[in-house]
């Protein structure tokens, strides 16, 4: 296997995995979230602040996968 | 419905005209761009854009694509925001009480997180994020395009607020009180015995805000616009003997709008929380 057959193949994977994990991550986040938001409806506005930091900081990660994706897709050629 | 149909019109002469071609930037940057990559965007579909209609793919103007309509976006707001205070009254006119509604949205969000420093802050965090949502906009704009796709601009606003934060730390903390933050600031004998430990880590974990800004924002926008470019070009090659595409681009126009706002939204929120690690302790404790 050459190395651009290679990098086709693990590049897209790598999106893949990762999006699994900030998946699994965001939604526990946001789940939780909800909870807390039902059981005390009147801090919803805080809640909802700290949860999108959350979020961001999570889907950051694949974010950071997705732009190695970009460099390495330049490679495969 | 007419900006996707504009889309489709300026895609649709775009396949006529041999010098106006749709970069398929794959193919097209390899062809004249040789081993040599840019960097910036190293793949994914564009759609074309104002510059690259009237000058052309293979014109230097495409390099200015990214600073033009960043430009534009500024200028923009600058004009809005000067008609509104020469021409400001007490009883507002419908322009005026849409932008009085804007602020001051901006200020109730601000103010929920750095309390009564908000009027210091205020100016340079809401300038931050009408500037980065109406650039991310941009993007669905027919001829448009966002500059936040291009590292470039993300990391010089990552590094504006990064120096931002470290000038108002050393303005608000003093130099000794700044090294004293970094330092982890120790008030007991671990404390002081935790500091060469907490020091380089403090500083990289500081180094590191800017990079996860810019890459944060650049990254997601950049996807959102390839995703939106890819659509439309499907929707294209389904009717390819044809003129005209299928609007499959459509339902992302709305994922692109959101995602947009809560990227812009996110970007502030990080900045205010930086510049509030930076204030006096005490005082934000509310």
């Amino acid at each position: 296997m050459d190395y651009q057959s290679a990098l086709g193949l693990a590049a897209p994977l790598a999106v893949g995995i990762a999006a699994i994990g900030s998946g699994l991550g965001i939604g526990r986040a946001v789940g939780s979230a909800m909870e807390a938001i039902g059981r005390q409806p009147e801090a919803a506005g805080k809640i909802q602040t700290a949860m999108i930091i959350g979020a961001a900081f999570i889907e950051a990660l694949t974010i950071y996968v997705f732009i190695v994706f970009i460099l390495a897709s330049g490679k495969i050629g | 419905m007419l900006l996707h149909y504009a889309h489709i019109i300026g895609l649709a002469l775009a396949r006529f005209g041999p010098c106006l071609l749709v970069a398929v930037s794959g193919e097209h940057g390899e062809q004249h761009e040789g081993g040599d990559h840019g960097g910036e965007h190293g793949g994914g579909t564009h759609l074309p854009n104002l510059i690259s209609m009237v000058f052309g793919y293979d014109s230097v103007w495409n390099d200015w694509v990214n600073v033009f309509f960043a430009f534009v976006v500024a200028i923009f707001f600058t004009i809005c925001a000067t008609t509104v205070y020469r021409r400001r009254r007490m009883i507002p006119g419908p322009f005026q009480n849409f932008m009085e509604m804007l602020v001051e949205g901006m200020y109730n969000f601000i103010y929920s997180i750095l309390g009564k420093e908000t009027k210091k802050y205020l100016p340079f965090l809401g300038t931050l994020f009408f500037y980065i949502l109406a650039m991310n906009w941009l993007g669905m704009v027919p001829f448009g395009h966002s500059p936040s796709t291009s590292l470039t601009i993300t990391a010089s606003l990552s590094i504006m607020v990064f120096l931002y934060a470290q000038y108002t730390g050393i303005r608000r903390l003093g130099a000794l009180g700044y090294l004293h933050h970094f330092a982890g600031s120790p008030r007991d004998v671990i404390g002081w015995c935790m500091v060469p430990l907490m020091f380089p880590l403090h500083i990289i974990a500081e180094l590191a805000k800017p990079f996860s800004l810019a890459l944060r924002l650049f990254g997601n926008i950049t996807g959102e616009d390839t995703l939106i470019a890819v659509f439309i070009m499907l929707g294209i090659s389904i009717l390819a003997f044809s003129p005209v595409g299928v609007p499959l681009q459509v339902p992302f126009y709305f994922l692109g709008l959101l995602l947009s706002t809560i990227q812009a939204l996110v970007f502030t929120l990080l900045s205010t929380i930086y510049i509030l690690l930076m204030l006096p302790h005490e005082e934000y404790e509310h």
